[in-house]
């Protein structure tokens, strides 16, 4: 359990709710959500392969990889699954048990309203929150559809929630990827043609099947329009999850969510990248990933690299144990940075080298990410790290402003 | 094209194919293989197949442009 996971779930919206609508008295039943949003139309496979292209819509699971290429990629016929993927595997995030737990409808509709448009018999569910796991399973009985659901539970260690170890799972495999890079199109549940995609990416669907391009297009970039939903965490007054528009700035968000000092921002999660400040930065690809949409202001009065070595420190607890150069990278990039906490230059010299020699040599993106998550702390903290190396340190404790899960969780 | 790949899942380090492909491959500081990625033009593919078959962990293959990751 994480400290976020104790307080209730907020949820706000800046502008107009689409994901969050009718969800302000709490979990929609099938009649309010179908007051809400109204019926889901029944789409053909064309349909949707054309609105997913007409508003670019990319998937929210951090990759952002697009939903167009996704569906062209698929047979045309012998689909096998659509998987919704709900692990939800990123510490930080909130946003898709959210949806899971309060809007199960929404999603249901994209997903199952996706497989009967490809012609896939079964839809499943992988999640890991119990509560999301109650949800849907309660919401199912509420609603009849033409294919089968199935929900089935999945671990919560972060390299479980990549595709093919949330697919490898569902098989009744370990949660971990294979070593093997093959597309889930092509060969994914059972190694058939399988769509999978994120929680949010279903829900997106099921209000762009409503919406109709134009509708969807109303708000947001134009290059890639609609909303999406972020989980705001750390030194703000009002963590939680914000539904806006694409491209708003940054430094918007933080006001709303509360951050009177903000200090570096992370953006998209262990796995992401830190930004030295908010200002002027819009949360628009391709210079900001927004990835599966984590934003977390450090604020002023913690030790940023004493709290970057305690995530560094778990990531690597986090590694399947699969790929040398991932247990052993990472294993040495978290002394590298303990050393380099402590005044010893020969620890960033070593970093600077071990993040060389990390990203791409796993079977998954999980050295990659953290590689990239380190590297820009290296970055962004310069100045603390000039200051640890100078005078052994930077005068702060490290309060826990990055939320670490102890153990497994 | 052909280029060496490696399933990290199976790689145990032994370092083979960096003894029998030393322009290809070489071995960071834990044993592990790092690859040049150069692409194995037609003339050495021989060797290459040779030391794919050598690696006692079936990790090392020789493949025709990845499929790519999701």
């Amino acid at each position: 359990m994480t400290i976020l996971q104790e307080n209730p779930l907020q949820l706000r919206a800046i502008g107009q709710p689409r994901l969050l609508a009718g969800l302000k008295e709490g979990r929609a039943e099938l009649h309010r959500h179908l007051w809400t949003h109204g019926p889901m139309p029944q789409l053909s496979r064309e349909t949707y392969a054309e609105l997913a292209t007409a508003v670019g819509l990319r998937g929210r699971g951090g990759a952002a990889f697009p939903v167009a290429l996704k569906l062209a990629d698929l047979p045309s016929r012998g689909i096998e699954a659509v998987v919704v993927n709900g692990s939800e595997s990123e510490p930080l995030s909130r946003k898709d048990r959210l949806l899971l737990t309060l809007a199960p409808h929404l999603v249901l509709d994209g997903a199952t309203g996706l497989a009967q448009a490809l012609g896939a018999p079964q839809v499943l569910v992988a999640v890991h929150d119990a509560a999301a796991a109650s949800s849907i399973r309660a919401a199912l009985l509420e609603r009849q559809d033409a294919v089968d659901v199935q929900v089935a539970d999945t671990p919560g260690r972060f390299v479980a929630g990549e595709a093919r170890a949330v697919l490898s799972v569902l098989e009744g495999g370990l949660a971990v990827p294979p070593g093997r890079r093959v597309l889930p199109t092509r060969k994914g549940y059972h190694r058939r043609p399988t769509f999978l995609s994120n929680v949010e990416t279903f829900a997106q669907l099921a209000v762009l099947a409503r919406l109709g391009s134009r509708e969807f297009s109303s708000t947001g970039l134009s290059s890639e329009p609609g909303t999406h939903l972020l989980t705001v965490a750390g030194a703000v007054d009002r963590p939680g999850v914000i539904e806006t528009p694409t491209g708003i700035p940054l430094e918007t968000v933080l006001q709303f969510a509360g951050a009177p000092q903000t200090g570096a921002i992370l953006i998209g999660g262990y796995h992401g990248r830190w930004l030295p400040q908010a200002t002027g930065v819009q949360l628009s690809r391709p210079d900001v990933r927004v990835g599966a949409g984590i934003v977390l202001a450090l604020g002023t009065d913690t030790c940023p690299l004493g709290e970057v070595h305690r995530v560094a420190e778990w990531l690597a607890s986090q590694s399947a144990g699969q790929c040398g150069p991932c247990v052993f990278g990472l294993a040495a990039l978290v002394d590298d940075f303990g050393r380099l906490l402590n005044g010893d230059p020969a620890g960033w010299h070593d970093a600077q080298r071990h993040l060389g020699l990390v990203p791409g040599r796993g079977a998954c993106a999980h050295p990659d990410g953290s590689a990239r998550f380190l590297a820009s702390a290296l970055d962004v903290f310069g100045e603390d790290v000039r200051s640890h190396l100078g005078a052994g340190g930077c005068g702060r404790a490290v309060r826990g402003v990055l939320p670490v899960p102890g153990g497994a969780w | 094209m052909n280029k060496l790949e490696i399933d990290w899942t199976r790689c145990d380090g032994h370092g083979l194919c960096a003894t029998l492909l030393p322009d290809d491959v070489v071995l960071d500081e834990w044993g592990f293989p790092v690859l040049r990625g150069r692409e194995i033009t037609r003339g050495e593919v021989t060797n290459a197949r040779r030391a794919v078959l050598a690696c006692p962990a079936l990790a090392l293959r020789l493949s025709r442009g990845v499929e790519g990751d999701l």
